[in-house]
């Protein structure tokens, strides 16, 4: 029975590789887990990682809709789950005061759902077949959003004053991502499974750059990875990322350099602010650090 | 493989396979919770339906899907291999737990979650103080002018009586209430105000069948600021570093989003043990979390582990950092300055109080001030109560 259930971990890891993302296969565990409890999956690491891919990956398997939430600072229920049309109503109240019918109808006119603005929230769990979920930069929200979070985390359902308690017809698969600006509440983390995304290590990105960009080379890819792995090592304020990875990657090519050796170092310098994004960072990175690392690729 | 190793170990007395995965789950979520993991009843029952899911022979994926289940922060998940190994691998997991109930603490300790149980550290100088100074916790006290007049004056090294550390609490609390927070840009709803919010004002009209007789406004908010302190609990800060951490004692009491740290040679957390309701107990686990610090002040690493450890989680465009020490740097001051500029383009104020600035022939000479100087916001001192009162505005001022 486990075996069976080892092979189903595999054919989902197989089935994400086919559509773009790589994961481990404890990675491909959870996320099996993730789709068969519906519990949301609380995904933490480093900027840069792939914790939003995760979610894109994810609608693309399962063919469906991914619903979005960016969340920033102030972020409010109006803007995140439902919103009343108000000038629509407004409007509806000028041409409804000729009509006879008794107010009790008309009121039920104006607070229906034709007048409802569905925002990510809601329209996450109205949407069949059941969307993917992405609330993405929790931890950039306050506290108060993050206990109105709770209710829907919970039960999938919403409260609406004027309509009553909307449930879902079934539950969106939910991913939130965190950066750790923050620390998130304990009621929050209860209610998710969590998984910790590190930086990828040499032949996990190696196959990554391989399938995101497969016009690379080989042996830059190689080298390339290679090169960013022991910048990783160093001690940086900001580390690159996957997406700092690929776009290195493409300025690269972009500058026709087809392999990475001593002799190309100026082009290797000018490309590195694709790599390293703050000043200490680039300052850091002296013609002679860089001269070493290409002499270990 | 597994199953015959977890039968021997934990010999289950009933029979029934339903009250042996319950005891074997349970267990696990225990052991989890001694060694710090935030588990609750309810990840016992999610971990049962995990292993049901996917089966118990297979340890890899049982312990991929347990680690999602039950690890809820970075800190709990890279432990958690090393805790399932011990758990599930080796029968020798009774002697393991024996350990730690004998005060031996979590078999592996991560520096990040240090602030939790670490047991390294400097005895502050509260153990040198004689008098129990957390006694007067709910104390009755009346202080009258003349006991005030004498207080304001006095070096906080030599402040054990109720009467003054009460006063002392006091200021703190004054302090804590005029603590009122930056005005960000993100507005908010109220009643009165000067910018009209259509929206609102719209959906209130409604119930006027569409006459707008009550306005809605928008209204700027106002947030107070983060506060981390940063404590200097050196030899030389000795005299002052009680008064200090009863000022933070009060402070994270009254006011929420308060992060404390002391360092001396190395940066503990301090939050958790200030926190503690009860002030022995709170007074017990500060000695215990600085018991054995030795050597002199290394202001610059400490404040480099700040960065490499706590930052990126508390240092945001609110932050306000307060750092207390006097400037007395046995590190390289490069180091130190490094630190500070690193702080400083991160937070919203960097504020340095340095009990020895009130001094009239004070100049910040020392070779930690002057790295230090062109990177605070504010440099004060709080050496007694008066100063304190004197110095409270314009912190206040600083933060805002």
């Amino acid at each position: 029975m486990a075996t069976d259930r080892m092979n189903d971990v595999v054919s989902l890891q197989q089935r994400l590789e086919g559509h773009g993302f790589i994961a481990e296969r404890s990675f491909a565990a959870t996320l099996m887990l993730t789709m068969e409890m519906r519990r949301p999956l609380l995904l933490e690491g480093e900027a840069g990682v792939g914790k939003t891919e995760v979610a894109k990956a994810l609608s693309r398997l399962l063919d469906t809709r991914l619903i979005r939430l960016q969340c920033y600072e102030g972020l409010d229920a109006h803007s995140a789950l439902y919103e009343w049309n108000y000038q629509h109503q407004l409007l509806a109240i000028k041409l409804l005061e000729q009509d006879q019918r008794s107010i009790l109808d008309k009121e039920q006119d104006i607070f229906s759902e034709r007048y409802l603005l569905k925002r990510p929230l809601l329209e996450a769990i109205t949407t069949t077949p059941a969307p993917v979920l992405l609330i993405d930069e929790i931890d950039r929200t306050d506290e108060a959003f993050e206990a109105y979070l709770l209710e829907l985390l919970s039960d999938f359902q919403m409260s609406i004053p004027e309509l009553g308690v909307i449930r879902a017809t079934e539950r969106p698969f939910v991913i939130l991502t965190s950066n750790g600006t923050r620390d998130l509440s304990d009621a929050l983390r209860r209610r998710c499974l969590y998984q910790y995304i590190d930086y990828p290590g040499f032949e996990k990105e190696l196959l990554i750059v391989r399938t995101q960009v497969p016009e690379v080379p080989e042996k830059l890819a190689r080298q390339m990875v290679e090169f960013v792995q022991s910048v990783r090592q160093m001690d940086l304020q900001k580390k690159p990322g996957l997406a700092e990875t690929l776009d290195w990657v493409s300025a690269l090519l972009r500058l026709g350099v087809s392999v990475i050796d001593t002799d190309g170092i100026e082009q290797i310098m000018d490309s590195l602010s694709a790599l390293v994004k703050t000043r200490e960072d680039q300052a850091g990175l002296t013609r002679p650090v860089v001269e070493k690392l290409v002499a270990a690729c | 493989m597994l199953t015959g190793n977890l039968a021997a170990a934990d010999r289950a007395p009933s029979s029934s396979l339903e009250e042996t995965l319950l005891t074997r789950y349970a267990g696990f979520a225990g052991w989890l919770r001694a060694n710090d993991f935030r588990v609750t009843t309810s990840d016992i029952a999610a971990s049962m339906e995990v292993a049901q899911r996917t089966g118990q022979t297979d340890i890899q994926l049982l312990r991929w899907s347990l680690r999602a289940v039950l690890c809820s922060r970075a800190e709990e998940w890279r432990r958690f291999d090393a805790l399932f190994d011990a758990y599930f691998l080796r029968p020798n997991r009774r002697v393991l737990v024996e350990t730690r109930a004998a005060g031996a603490g979590p078999i592996e300790r991560d520096s990040v979650g240090g602030q939790r149980d670490a047991s390294e550290g400097m005895p502050l100088s509260l153990a040198g103080r004689g008098g129990d100074p957390t006694h007067v916790e709910g104390s009755a006290t009346d202080q009258g002018a003349s006991g005030e007049a004498s207080l304001a004056h006095a070096d906080f090294s030599h402040l054990n009586e109720p009467d003054e550390l009460f006063a002392i609490d006091d200021a703190i609390r004054r302090f804590a209430q005029r603590l009122r927070g930056i005005q960000i840009r993100r507005e908010r709803r109220a009643n009165t105000g000067r910018v009209i919010d259509m929206a609102w004002t719209i959906r209130r009209s409604v119930s006027r069948g569409g006459l707008p007789l009550d306005l809605g406004w928008r209204r700027k908010r106002r947030l107070r600021p983060r506060i981390v302190l940063l404590l200097d609990v050196s030899r030389s800060m000795s005299l002052y570093s009680f008064f200090y951490l009863r000022l933070a004692r009060v402070l994270s009491a009254r006011v929420s989003d308060v992060h404390c740290f002391i360092f001396h040679t190395r940066l503990v957390g301090v939050a958790q043990a200030l926190r503690d309701p009860d002030p022995r107990r709170s007074q017990e686990r500060l000695h215990m979390l600085s018991a054995g610090w030795a050597g002199g002040t290394r202001i610059g690493d400490s404040l480099d582990e700040f960065i490499q450890q706590h930052a990126t989680r508390l240092l945001h465009s609110r932050t306000a950092v307060v750092i207390v020490s006097d400037g007395y740097d046995a590190g390289e001051p490069e180091y130190l300055q490094q630190a500070l500029a690193t702080i400083r383009r991160r937070c919203r104020r960097l504020v340095w109080l340095n009990p020895l600035a009130d001094r009239a022939d004070f100049t910040p000479a020392s070779v930690g001030m002057q790295a230090a100087m062109p990177y605070i916001d504010l440099l004060a001192g709080a050496r007694d109560l008066a100063s304190l009162e004197h110095v409270l505005p314009q912190v206040l001022s600083t933060l805002q």
